[in-house]
């Protein structure tokens, strides 16, 4: 188990951000698990998804469930904290302690609320590079994440490739389709069209857009799974009850599945954070600083890599993660793929996958090996 | 180690590549080609294999492998990356032998295509005595059950060369463990040798 900590980073310089503007003496609250070796070579950093956190392997001190990634992190798990330091920090613009949209703008003492700029997954990772500057790394032994967090491993193998010995980017994209970004848009509407949202500043209030954000969950947790898997967990079967109401009640079990996810996601999640963070996923393009050239974008890395898709992942499924493995393969990069077989759709890579935890835990240990 | 030193296949391929040479194994089952080679040519390997168990394997050992098929997944190398490809007893298990031929003349500088040669006198027998379709050590699998699509004999593999203006270099042969130039077809090779091994090229 790891405590929470939190520190002051870009206290000197402040950090500039892609959108012009720029933080200074900005917040990141990370956890860590494992001992740093002395040859400072066994570090993994670990990118949260979208409404992850820094609490991968320990209890949410919110929910009080199990770390999000507690199967892969700790003690003898794929990613064994005895053998390694693990790192995972929540990104700016997020909502468990790190500088976000609620947290205290130093400047005028009132939250960032929407004052806070609109950052990118670039950002994210200028930020966590401060943060493994600040705890002595030179080299990270491997990145990893899923979704945005593999969005962010790929951001830092384009941004600071010789701090990257191994990444391993799963269920991810280099940009955003049209899709994606609808389905964020989605959500973001859902949480401004709230009147509770007001504009924003509702954290003094006692109304806070609980209904928006909810309906942005309901949205997202849909395209997180797939079909077949909520056909043979829910199919049409009713909840508590044996014939139709002829209300709009939750009749159907998927019904009341999606509204407690929508429930419990309030508890522990900021509105605002939201926007910025699918803003922040929607804008990435890990080749515009490149003129659009993904070759460009990766030239410099040499990294050993695997990439990771889900058969059943229509978020970013596995078409999107081969044109990364293609980018690499041009570059001759070593880079393994793997595509695992499931029906659990893009959550697969939060969920008991035995055939993807061995694929990451032989990939990460031989590498180690091979240091 | 001591079970891949016992496969003889593997040291006459290794005579094919000179030290510190950029390899890809296509079809590379559990990845001992390629550690054979990291080990005596200290190669730069990759792999690329169709079967999910064999792919946790190589992973485990340390080899960059792509679960892939060579009949789809070759197009996504640039011409010449590598300077040897390699493909043991896949040929014949491609939908297209033809284009798997193409891709890799095309991705790497050298090509080194290893193949059961259905003109090895013991299949002709086979056919022509028991008119049953083979069944041996390197042929193990029962007609219905195969996963071999297209068999070819050495000398249907050198005309499809000819035919595709690929240059055979060198040829193998494995039970002797003799690597030769070439110099065309050839009575014995077609006959006596249970494996068809080539080095090829295009330019």
């Amino acid at each position: 188990m790891s405590e929470n900590k939190i520190v002051t980073l870009a206290e000197d310089e402040p950090l500039n951000l892609d959108g012009g503007g720029s933080l200074s003496k900005f917040k990141t609250a990370y956890t860590t698990y494992g001992k740093l070796n002395d040859k400072k070579n066994n570090s993994i950093l670990i990118c949260h998804a979208l409404t992850g956190d820094q609490y991968v392997a320990s209890d949410h001190p919110i929910t009080k469930k199990n770390g999000w990634w507690s199967m892969v992190v700790g003690p003898d798990k794929p990613i064994d904290t005895n053998k390694f330091f693990v790192i995972c920090p929540n990104v700016i613009g997020g909502c468990m302690g790190s500088t976000g949209p609620k947290e205290i703008n130093p400047e005028n003492g009132k939250e960032f609320a929407t004052d806070f700029p609109v950052i990118t997954i670039a950002d994210m990772v200028r930020a966590q590079k401060l943060l493994i500057d600040y705890l002595g790394i030179e080299k990270i032994f491997c990145v990893t994440g899923g979704s945005m967090g593999g969005m962010l491993v790929l951001e830092w193998l384009s941004k600071f490739p010789e701090m990257v010995h191994s990444a391993v980017p799963i269920a991810t994209a280099t940009n955003h389709s049209a899709q994606n970004i609808a389905l964020n848009e989605l959500a973001r509407q859902s949480i401004m069209a709230d009147p509770n949202w007001q504009s924003g500043n509702y954290y003094h209030s006692d109304k806070k857009p609980m209904k928006g954000l909810s309906v942005a969950r309901m949205a997202a947790h849909i395209s997180y799974l797939s079909k077949e898997a909520l056909q043979s967990k829910f199919g049409r079967n009713l909840q508590d009850k044996n014939s139709l109401d002829y209300s709009f009640d939750a009749d159907f079990q998927i019904e009341s599945y999606l509204r407690h996810q929508g429930f419990t996601f309030v508890d522990r999640f900021d509105a605002n954070s939201y926007l910025y963070i699918t803003r922040a996923m929607d804008y990435f393009d890990v080749s515009s600083a490149n003129n659009g050239s993904l070759i460009e974008a990766f030239k410099n890395t040499q990294s050993k890599i695997l990439c990771v898709s889900f058969t059943s992942d229509w978020l970013y499924p596995t078409s999107e993660n081969k044109k990364i493995v293609k980018v690499f393969n041009s570059l001759g990069l070593n880079v393994s793929f793997i595509e695992i077989e499931t029906e659990n759709g893009h959550d697969s890579f939060l969920l008991d996958e035995p055939k993807f935890f061995e694929a990451i835990k032989g990939f990460i240990n031989s590498t180690f090996e091979n240091l | 180690m001591s079970l891949i030193n016992e496969n003889k296949d593997f040291g006459v391929i290794a005579e094919l590549i000179p030290n510190n040479a950029s390899v890809i194994d296509v079809g590379c089952n559990d990845g001992s080609l390629l550690e054979y080679l990291r080990e005596y040519k200290n190669i730069d390997g990759r792999g690329m294999e169709i079967d999910q168990k064999k792919v946790q394997l190589c992973l485990a050992k340390g080899i960059s492998v792509i679960e892939g098929d060579a009949d789809t997944d070759l197009y996504d190398y640039p011409d010449k990356l590598f300077d040897y490809s390699i493909l043991t007893y896949t040929l014949q298990a491609t939908k297209s032998p033809k284009t798997v031929m193409q891709q890799l003349v095309r991705i790497s500088k050298k090509a080194i295509i290893s193949f059961p040669n259905f003109g090895h006198w013991k299949i002709g027998a086979s056919l022509l005595l028991n008119r049953k379709m083979p069944v041996s050590k390197k042929l193990s699998y029962s007609w219905h059950e195969t996963p071999n699509l297209h068999f070819c004999t050495i000398n249907d593999f050198i005309d499809l060369c000819e035919e595709l203006e690929i240059k055979i270099e060198k040829k193998g042969d494995l039970s002797n463990k003799k690597l030769s130039n070439f110099s065309g077809k050839n009575f014995l090779d077609s006959y006596f040798n249970e494996v068809g091994l080539f080095l090829v090229s295009k330019d």
